[in-house]
């Protein structure tokens, strides 16, 4: 009889396992593709988050009862601006256009005709540009987007990571080629000319033949699809936690990819280092301690420049 | 009615920033139901207390969650789920031969069980009676859900659901870290949802069960 005891147990285990996730996605701190991982895995996973679904839209209708929801949309309500000094900001733009959902350093905004999101170089922001579709975009990095069917995505500059839920499709366009998005999750950043596509999960179809799936990464050029063999997608999503990942990339690379995050770059002052190769993990945020790793390692030097750069040079 | 701070006034401890529109948010989770999930949402589970107390009549109350949710699972299943009529009935007559199957796999039953199934049919035993009959609007009843949670937490869930504000915010106001605050609503959800369940067994209770002695065990 011990097994029938537990029985409740278990479905109270469940509810609390969905709610977790409900106020994970809420939040915006979910593993989109694990969550998804958690509902396949089992039936009673998708009947318990349903359920808690069901709480969370009823919850909804207390706003709706007490008229407040309806007055914050039709009342303007001043200019909202909370700023995070020298890391984050959120501004709320005037006049005809209004804030969409977004959190983080940058500016997004709804206009008439497209929406825009950017941010500028050390800054990362998450938009959600529908329900169901987020959206996070990195350092110096710019897009825009129209809702419709499919939503169609415009990566103009720079990276950014898509989420689609189950039965939300995209399409994205780049100067390297148009794609069509399945359900999933994706990185896309420009490399000069071209778009380098990561499939986390899900699929793309880039064109009438060619099929990108699950783990696959390529470069886009001139609609030219090249699937390059990458072992660490890690490596591709690490930004997102404010992360460079390194595995014996020259230090002329890893300067480069560290100098997307900052306003006062990194230049190389001996070339004879240039073919160093680097291997780690360092903060994106906190570029001193990757100088620092660089002194320790190779006796490397970073002084300032004149015009405020930080120049490596042999110690 | 709370003691929280003016979500647009930052002190200096806190380090959270709110988001653009709430609303949007709001809708952002709801996203993330298949279409299956929003018709098991609208079709199926508002009737959930009809088909605890019909499968309590028929296995006892201890069994009564498990087969729910086999029945649950046997729906969520069906490849063709847009064709069914009538989600409700169709999800009793699943209880009501999950309960069959189980009373076949006994070892020790009372012919009388599958008399009083036999008598029972496929029949909704009660198709109108579960509807909130307290005299107190569903929406007072969630507002006393949310009172009732703990404090803090009823603090939170109240901030999100009530007043709208974004996760963000409710951390700047209440100078938590958001993670906290993805705590406190996940917690309140669920405890709102398990309470909305319990509401629904003891509604049950007030109608009438065969006798224990004829409840069924599966072995």
């Amino acid at each position: 009889m011990a097994g029938h005891s537990d029985i409740p147990q278990r479905h109270a285990d469940l509810t609390d396992e969905a709610a977790g996730w409900l106020a994970a996605l809420d939040a915006g701190s979910a593993n989109v593709v694990a969550f998804e991982v958690w509902r396949a895995a089992d039936i009673r996973h998708a009947v318990a988050f349903a359920e808690v679904a069901g709480t969370w839209r009823d919850l909804d209708a207390l706003r709706g009862a007490q008229g407040e929801r309806r007055a914050a949309l039709e009342t303007p309500s001043p200019p909202k601006a909370v700023i995070r000094p020298n890391r984050r900001q959120i501004l709320r733009a005037t006049g005809s256009i209004v804030t969409v959902a977004a959190v983080g350093g940058g500016i997004a905004y709804r206009a008439a005709a497209r929406d825009m999101a950017e941010t500028r170089v050390g800054q990362r922001m998450t938009v959600a540009v529908t329900p169901g579709i987020a959206l996070d975009l990195n350092t110096d990095s710019r897009v825009y987007w129209r809702t419709g069917a499919p939503v169609r995505l415009w990566l103009d500059r720079g990276e950014i990571a898509l989420l689609l839920a189950v039965d939300h499709r995209l399409q994205l366009l780049t100067p390297g080629g148009q794609f069509q998005l399945d359900p999933g999750a994706y990185n896309a950043r420009l490399r000069g000319a071209g778009c380098e596509l990561a499939v986390l999960a899900g699929g793309i179809s880039a064109g009438s033949t060619t099929r990108l799936g699950s783990g696959d990464v390529a470069l886009v050029t001139a609609g030219q699809v090249r699937i390059q063999p990458r072992e660490d997608l890690g490596g591709v999503t690490a930004w997102q936690h404010d992360t460079l990942v390194l595995n014996g990339e020259s230090l002329d690379y890893a300067v480069a990819e560290m100098n997307r995050y900052l306003p006062n770059t990194i230049v190389i002052g001996d070339p004879a280092l240039s073919r160093l190769r680097v291997g780690g993990s360092f903060a994106t945020t906190r570029p001193a301690e990757f100088l620092r790793a660089l002194r320790s390692s190779f006796g490397i030097r970073a002084t300032a420049g004149p015009s405020g750069e930080i120049v490596l040079t042999r110690a | 009615m709370f003691e929280c701070h003016d979500p647009l006034t930052l002190s200096p401890s806190c380090k959270n920033t709110g988001l653009g529109d709430p609303a949007g948010r709001l809708e952002h989770v709801l996203g993330w139901l298949r279409d299956i999930d929003r018709w098991f949402l609208a079709e199926v589970l508002p009737h959930a207390a009809a088909y605890r107390a019909k499968a309590a009549y028929l296995c006892g109350r201890d069994n009564a969650e498990d087969l729910v949710q086999d029945a649950y699972a046997r729906v969520l299943k069906t490849p063709d789920y847009r064709a069914i009529v009538t989600p409700r009935g169709f999800v009793l007559t699943i209880v009501h031969n999950l309960a069959l199957e189980r009373l076949r796999r006994a070892n020790v039953v009372r012919i009388d069980a599958f008399a009083s199934l036999d008598m029972l049919g496929v029949a909704d035993p009660a198709p109108d009676a579960f509807a909130i009959a307290s005299g107190r609007s569903e929406l007072q009843r969630l507002l006393d859900l949310i009172d009732a949670l703990p404090a803090q937490c009823s603090r939170v869930l109240h901030m999100r659901k009530v007043q709208g504000m974004p996760p963000g915010d409710i951390a700047d106001a209440l100078c938590l870290s958001l993670s906290t605050v993805e705590k406190h609503i996940a917690k309140g959800l669920a405890l709102i949802t398990k309470a909305r369940r319990d509401s629904e067994v003891q509604w049950e209770e007030a109608w009438p069960a065969i006798p224990t002695s004829r409840s069924v065990m599966p072995t």
